[in-house]
Order: C-alpha cells, then sequence, then structure tokens
C-alpha cells in the first residue's frame, strides 16, 4: 500500500474523525479531536483494512503554545506506518487513556503525566515513575520549566 | 495435625542487583518461593537527556545518543541522525551508508555476545561470560581503530559518519568475521543441548505472540514469539534492501526461544557484513552540514532495528538550530513492561532467567 492509498482510507473510514496534517516530514500524519480518540484509536487497530495493530511510541510536545501528544503506530501485517497527535490547551489538559486499546500505551502515558502534567482519564497507575519518589518541583518537561542551575544556552 | 499458616510478603530485588543489568528495582510480592507479582520501579538512571538536547543544537545532540543506549551506542547515534536526516531530507553518500551498516552489525553482534554470556551467568553458567567478552574484545578493537573509542562512539553523526576507515580495517574485519564463523560450534556446544539450561529455560517465561504485540515487544523477543517482523526487511532503511539475509524466527517464545534466537541473528549479521564488505564504494563519507544547521519546520519518527528491537526517535523542528522535542523510544522500555504480566506464578529463579532473555537494559529505560 502507497502512503497516498494509505491516507485516502483513512481519510474515508474514519469519517472526519482523522484529519490529514502536513507537518509530518515523512510518514503521514492526522489530526485527532481529544474527544474522538478512543473511538479513532479503535478504528485504526480493528478495522481489518488497517490493522494498526502495534503501537510504536507516544510522545508529549510542549510547543510553547499548546500541548500535543503524538502516537506513532504501525501495522505489522500491513507494513505501513502512521503517526497521528492530539492537540490540548495548556489550562485542564486531558486525554482518555489507550491502555485498553494498546497495553503498551500504559507506561508512555504515565510518563507524560509525570513529565508535562497531561492528565490520563481512565489510567489504572498514574504514580510517580521516572522523577524521584518525593518530587515536588513540577513537571520538568514543560518549556517554562527550568532547572535551578540552569544555563541556556545563546542562540547561534 | 494443624494446617500450616502461609502469608505473602514483599522482596525488594535491586537497585543494585548484578541480574538486573543496570539500575532496576523490582518489588516483588512473594508466596515461599513464588513470584506473585511483580512491579518494576524505575527511575535511577534518569539523565534527562531528553530535557538536555532542547538546548543544544542538533549536532551538539550526537554525543548525547550514545548515553542513552550505550551497549549497542552505533545504533542509537544512527536513529538519531536518521531522523534529523528525514527532517531535512539529506543526501547520504552511498560509502557513508555502507560503513554505517557495517559498524551498526558489528555492534549487533558484540550486543548479542554480551547478551549470550550475561543470559547464561546470570543462570549460573560462567563460561560463556568469558568466551562472549574475548570475542567481544575484537569487535570493540576494530571500533576503536576506526574512531578512536571503545564504548561511546560518535561515529554515525548527521549526514554521514565521523572519519573513514583505516586501511588495516577490512583484513582484521574478514578474520573476525571467520573466526566468528569458527565458533559457533563451540557456543552451540556449551549450552545449546545442556540439560541443566534446558530444565532452566524450556518452557519458561512464555510470551504468546498477542501479548508481545499489545506491549509493543520488538526485535528478537518479537520474533521469538514467532512473529516474522525485522525492519530492516519490512521497514528498510538505509541500505538494507541491498543485502541478501534470512530473519531467523522461534515457534514458542519462552526463554530457550530468545536465547537461541541472537545466536542465530549473529550469523546473519556476519552475511551482511561480508556483502558490505564485498560492495563498499570509494567516495565521501560525510553531506555537507553547516555548523548553523537549521531543519526545516516539520516532525518525524525514525525507528530502526537495533540489537533489542525497534529502536525508535522522534524530533521536531521549528526551524532554528536548536530540536522542539527530541523523544528517545528503546525497546527495554516495551520491554520491562512485559515483565509484570509474564512473571507471574513463577519461582524467583526463573525471572532472573525471563529478565535476563529480553535482554533489558536500563539506560535505554530511564534515558
Amino acid at each position: 500500500m502507497t502512503k497516498e492509498e494509505l491516507k485516502d482510507k483513512v481519510l474515508n473510514l474514519s469519517q472526519g474523525m482523522l484529519t490529514y496534517s502536513d507537518s509530518g516530514v515523512f510518514d503521514l500524519m492526522f489530526e485527532v479531536k481529544p474527544e474522538n480518540l478512543t473511538k479513532a484509536a479503535v478504528l485504526l487497530r480493528d478495522h481489518e483494512e488497517l490493522r494498526f495493530d502495534f503501537m510504536n511510541n507516544i510522545t508529549g510536545v510542549d510547543t510553547g503554545e499548546h500541548f500535543e501528544v503524538v502516537y506513532s503506530l504501525a501495522s505489522l501485517s500491513n507494513k505501513t506506518r502512521l503517526d497521528f497527535k492530539v492537540v490540548l490547551p495548556y489550562e485542564g489538559a486531558k486525554l482518555e487513556s489507550l491502555c485498553e486499546v494498546w497495553k503498551a500505551a500504559n507506561w508512555h502515558e504515565r510518563e507524560i503525566w509525570e513529565l508535562y502534567g497531561i492528565d490520563f482519564t481512565g489510567h489504572p497507575n498514574l504514580t510517580r515513575f521516572l522523577l524521584p519518589d518525593d518530587w515536588d518541583q513540577g513537571h520538568p518537561m514543560r518549556k517554562d520549566w527550568d532547572a535551578p542551575d540552569f544555563v541556556r544556552m545563546p542562540e547561534l | 495435625m494443624a494446617e500450616l499458616r502461609t502469608e505473602e510478603f514483599q522482596v525488594n530485588m535491586g537497585p543494585h542487583h548484578p541480574s538486573t543489568h543496570g539500575v532496576c528495582r523490582l518489588v516483588l510480592t512473594m508466596d515461599g518461593e513464588k513470584v506473585v507479582a511483580v512491579e518494576p520501579v524505575i527511575g535511577y538512571l534518569h539523565r534527562a537527556i531528553e530535557k538536555i538536547c532542547e538546548n543544544r543544537t542538533y549536532p551538539q545532540c550526537s554525543p548525547m545518543m550514545d548515553r542513552f543506549e550505550y551497549v549497542t551506542a552505533m545504533s542509537s547515534d544512527y536513529v538519531y541522525a536518521l531522523a534529523v536526516e528525514k527532517l531535512a531530507q539529506l543526501e547520504v553518500p552511498e560509502r557513508a551508508e555502507y560503513l554505517r551498516v557495517i559498524m551498526l552489525e558489528l555492534n549487533r553482534i558484540a550486543s548479542h555476545l554480551i547478551f549470550w554470556g550475561v543470559t547464561a551467568m546470570d543462570i549460573g553458567a560462567y563460561t560463556p561470560f568469558l568466551y562472549g567478552l574475548r570475542e567481544r574484545e575484537d569487535i570493540i578493537d576494530l571500533f576503536e581503530m576506526t574512531c578512536g573509542q571503545r564504548l561511546t562512539y560518535n561515529y554515525i553523526r548527521i549526514g554521514g559518519v565521523s572519519r573513514d576507515i583505516p586501511k588495516e580495517f577490512e583484513p582484521k574485519c574478514r578474520a573476525f568475521i571467520k573466526k566468528l564463523r569458527g565458533k559457533f560450534s563451540d557456543y552451540e556446544g556449551l549450552l545449546n543441548e545442556n540439560p541443566i539450561w534446558l530444565a532452566r529455560t524450556k518452557g519458561i517465561g512464555v510470551l504468546t505472540p498477542e501479548t508481545a504485540i499489545s506491549y509493543g515487544a520488538s526485535g528478537p523477543v518479537l520474533r521469538a514469539s514467532g512473529i516474522d517482523y525485522d525492519l530492516r526487511r519490512d521497514d528498510p532503511y538505509s541500505i538494507y534492501d541491498k543485502f541478501d539475509f534470512a530473519i531467523p524466527t522461534q515457534k514458542t517464545g519462552d526463554c530457550y526461544d530468545r536465547f537461541i534466537q541472537r545466536l542465530d541473528e549473529m550469523k546473519e549479521s556476519l552475511k551482511i557484513i561480508e556483502q558490505a564488505l564485498d560492495g563498499l564504494p570509494e567516495g565521501e563519507i560525510k553531506a555537507k552540514v553547516k555548523p548553523k544547521f537549521k531543519p526545516p519546520e516539520g516532525e518525524v519518527y525514525s525507528r530502526i532495528e537495533s540489537a533489542r528491537g525497534e529502536m525508535g526517535a522522534y524530533v521536531r523542528s521549528d526551524g532554528t538550530t536548536k530540536p522542539v522535542r527530541v523523544k528517545l523510544r528503546g525497546s527495554s522500555y516495551n520491554h520491562l513492561a512485559l515483565v509484570p504480566e509474564i512473571c507471574t506464578d513463577v519461582l524467583i529463579a526463573d525471572l532472573v532467567a525471563i529478565f535476563a532473555t529480553l535482554d533489558i537494559i536500563m539506560p535505554e529505560v530511564d534515558r
């Protein structure tokens, strides 16, 4: 399946849940509204022509204007790959957990919860993960968070 | 006779336990010698590589990648370079791609040799550890000859490789291939049919294909569970589509299969290195990359088949000299998440075997 065919297929099957985004440089990138996340994920995993059964990665991104959560998926049987992302505002950033869809999502979501402060509803275990148990200094991967002795490198 | 009362208790395994390959703490709920539940506690090796990368230019991030996964540092160098090259749509000279493949495959063998030795040592056989490290030493010498480093190579850079191989490299590499081929019968003779080894690994820690896929297991772990999937063939990067090699798979997905899987993979890697040495073209080894390197705006997730499985890098650019976000995905991360699933109702000694054959290393988990 070529990229164009896959793009058309996803756009047709999702009936507007997934929209194409041109920010992906190499693989296809789609955008999903937060309220459609679980439905879109289940469609991508279970539809027999898509079969995205393998979750590669989830990345939290702080763009400086808002949060983005980028999901990378692959299909082992069709040998295809795509990404989709959800855009979230800083205030009350909240998403449905996809642990039930792909078990691999569990740890990735826990990490994003801890480092960005994005809440995942329905996640079984949102507890301290990479940071020390007694950590109380906020969410370090946010752009407005700097370590106390931090020196910003000058722009070249 | 009065019935014996038993009670579950908790044991901390690690963070400083020799079989956790780094610093990982496993909180075990035990019933006698049976493990009832496992909870991995991670973060002891968290060095905030991803945060540091946001304050550095693209070429300055490369040396950080060696620290991400130091057992196959070539792979982690490469996965970052690949992501940035995709972002900037850089053309990499052909000679550089050949050199990269040679180094990646040598590094895969080095990693599998460590796996082979260390797994055996964890389960109680000491000799393979010495044999494995002896052969690995030759590979490390080849790397040192090429880039001056024995562990954190920083050899694969954005746009190519840091320097060309010296003249002595090729004959030494070919001699090593010949030598290692001759050693496989020794390796197989040591453990493959040893009754104690079979009792410790056969049928232990079975990973079904469904669980493996759902948890995002990849690489040798996935293939040992019978799924024929290898990124070098199924999503080819670099110049892997030019080489002829087989993808070995196993059937049951127990500890023994994961162990045999890696022995089989080493033989295929030797084939790739031989073909790459035969076809090595002359020419440039690095594309021109300015110090003020600015890839255009965009985001990319690149993935490669490292020795442990799928290694990925998500890189996002806003058109300046520094990345907005670098996220590294290590296969050990997903494999460690699997441990609580497949380590219920096993003996504590089997837990060590399962942990060892998943080939988890901690820097890749904590980053």
